[in-house]
């Protein structure tokens, strides 16, 4: 096989592709074998006709047809690995030449990658910010996890106030008639929580256990049941009983209630410690985001329409996928927000554009430095999926087969090489502190 | 007056005919009227080539029906025609 390779303008690269005349005779070999499996001919039985009867009757044509779309798509494939091109798009399949006997010629049109300008992208001196966690910080935490854990404790004594809950029943009336829907018996409710009807829960403040109290209230104007909006009502409300929240101590048994530490000190230690952990985590991917951000934009690509396009498909996809799993369909979802799926498109162009500068610029980075994936590297990362599909049944070995013809082995290479390239930068960039 | 073209009507392209050219047998349709005689000279002229033998064979008529309207296919002669070794036809042009 024969390749020319030519560069047009742009990323557009251009192949002209020659095959050996055997391998074109044997294709027309096959192309027969797969046609007389389809045409009847008088005289002959489906399947049973001679190849130049064949030809005679329908024409060469056929077969030549049914031969190109046997090996073009093989040919073009090998050119593309021959010439060392990583092609973006569909080519453009030109001039084609086939002919029993000669070699298959034709030319082939393609956009691949574009090359990309590096900029400065080591010892930019980016800061990671520095992390701080204070006594506060901790305090605040451990506040929170008290209140989680509070009780609610019947209150003998006392008036209700607000925060707690309480434990009615009620009617109501309108103009001295009993209320549909307005009743309830050991309802619960919230003080200060505004679940029911503004004033009444305000009204109740105040009261005892097993007293009954005569509540005045008027209807929001807004009022979902039109009937009642505006109208004045009055409760009939007998309370029987009082929660209050209590929090407990902050000592050693709370410690021992609320994790696997027996003292509060330790807790307090271990939630500084997750505390700092988290932040920390934040800082890192903050300072590793600004390091891309830097690194890219310090790169010049001239990133191709077609892979803007479908990036932007492809975050249409991911974002339809995930309306998907909240029950909402894409259709629904443009009705609600009055776009149109070209609306969505359009909005998303400019991630997809930085997305696909951003691959493009550690790509070339990687090849730059010379960041690879070791084989074993891949491999351990092939079991490691290949584990999660097994599950109970399935050979692990079978399914590493699977995936590797499915692409996966390429697929863990190249989020190897990434995530290398990133710690890279990161490493390379970060700034020295004094 | 018949030609030799008006003879040979049309080669006769089945499987069985394809079998027997492996025997260098021949297999045309030809005029009902022509005997073997005319049919080896036509076969002769036309395809220039030296025939050994001619084998003939009378084919019925068969009744075929169009929804309700019967009709027939016509009867016709069927010519099998042996090659003197070392001859060929090249290919049967047209069917």
């Amino acid at each position: 096989m024969g390749v020319k390779v030519k560069k047009l303008e742009k990323n557009k690269v251009s192949l002209e592709v020659e095959v050996g005349a055997d391998e074109v005779d044997a294709a027309l070999g096959k192309a027969y074998r797969q046609v007389v499996k389809r045409v009847t001919i008088p005289g002959f039985r489906k399947g049973h006709v001679p190849r130049k009867v064949l030809e005679m009757r329908l024409g060469k044509e056929v077969l030549y047809e049914e031969a190109l779309e046997i090996m073009l798509p093989e040919a073009y494939d090998q050119a593309v690995d021959e010439a060392e091109l990583e092609p973006i798009d569909q080519p453009l399949i030109e001039d084609v030449h086939i002919e029993e006997g000669s070699p298959l010629r034709f030319s082939a049109t393609v956009e691949v990658k574009p090359e990309v300008e590096l900029g400065q992208y080591k010892g930019l001196q980016i800061e990671r910010e520095k992390v701080e966690v204070t006594p506060e910080d901790v305090e605040e935490y451990l506040h929170h996890l008290r209140d989680r854990n509070a009780v609610w404790q019947v209150v003998e004594e006392g008036e209700v106030s607000t925060g707690d809950l309480v434990i009615i029943d009620f009617t109501g009336y309108v103009d001295g008639e009993p209320l549909d829907g307005g009743r309830g018996e050991n309802h619960t409710l919230r003080i200060g929580s505004g679940s029911f009807i503004p004033g009444f829960e305000e009204q109740l403040i105040g009261a005892v256990v097993d007293e009954e109290r005569k509540i005045q209230v008027v209807f929001p104007k807004d009022y979902q049941n039109e009937d009642l909006a505006g109208a004045e009502a009055e409760f009939d409300v007998r309370l029987k009983e009082i929660k209050r929240k209590k929090l407990v101590p902050l000592d050693d048994e709370f410690a021992k209630d609320v994790s696997e530490f027996a003292t509060l000190k330790e807790l307090e230690a271990d939630v500084r410690e997750k505390l700092v952990a988290a932040a920390q985590d934040k800082a890192e991917a903050q300072f590793r985001q600004a390091v891309v951000q830097a690194v890219v934009g310090n790169a010049k690509v001239e990133v191709p329409p077609v892979m803007i396009e479908r990036r932007a498909a492809s975050l249409l996809n991911d974002m339809e996928d995930r309306l998907q799993q909240q029950g909402i369909s894409l259709d629904v979802y443009l009705k609600y927000s009055e776009k149109t799926e070209k609306d969505l498109k359009d909005e998303f162009t400019e991630p997809a554009r930085r997305d696909v500068k951003t691959d493009l610029v550690l790509e070339a980075i990687a090849t730059n430095e010379g960041i690879e994936a070791g084989k074993e590297e891949v491999e351990e990362e092939l079991a490691l999926l290949a584990q999660g599909f097994a599950g109970d049944e399935g050979d692990e070995e079978e399914i590493k087969q699977q995936l590797r013809e499915q692409g996966y082995d390429k697929y863990l290479a190249s989020t190897i090489v990434r995530r290398k390239t990133l710690n890279f930068l990161a490493a390379e960039n970060l700034a020295q502190l004094e | 007056m018949r030609t030799p073209w008006d003879i040979i009507r049309k080669p006769l392209l089945t499987e069985k005919a394809m079998r027997l050219m492996e025997e260098n047998k021949y297999t045309f349709e030809v005029d009902r009227r022509a005997n073997k005689y005319e049919i080896k000279q036509a076969v002769e002229t036309v395809f220039k080539v030296k025939v050994k033998k001619v084998q003939t064979l009378q084919m019925p008529a068969k009744p075929k029906r169009m929804g309700r309207h019967v009709g027939q296919r016509p009867a016709w002669k069927k010519a099998i025609v042996t090659l003197k070794e070392g001859h060929t036809i090249p290919f049967f042009e047209g069917a």
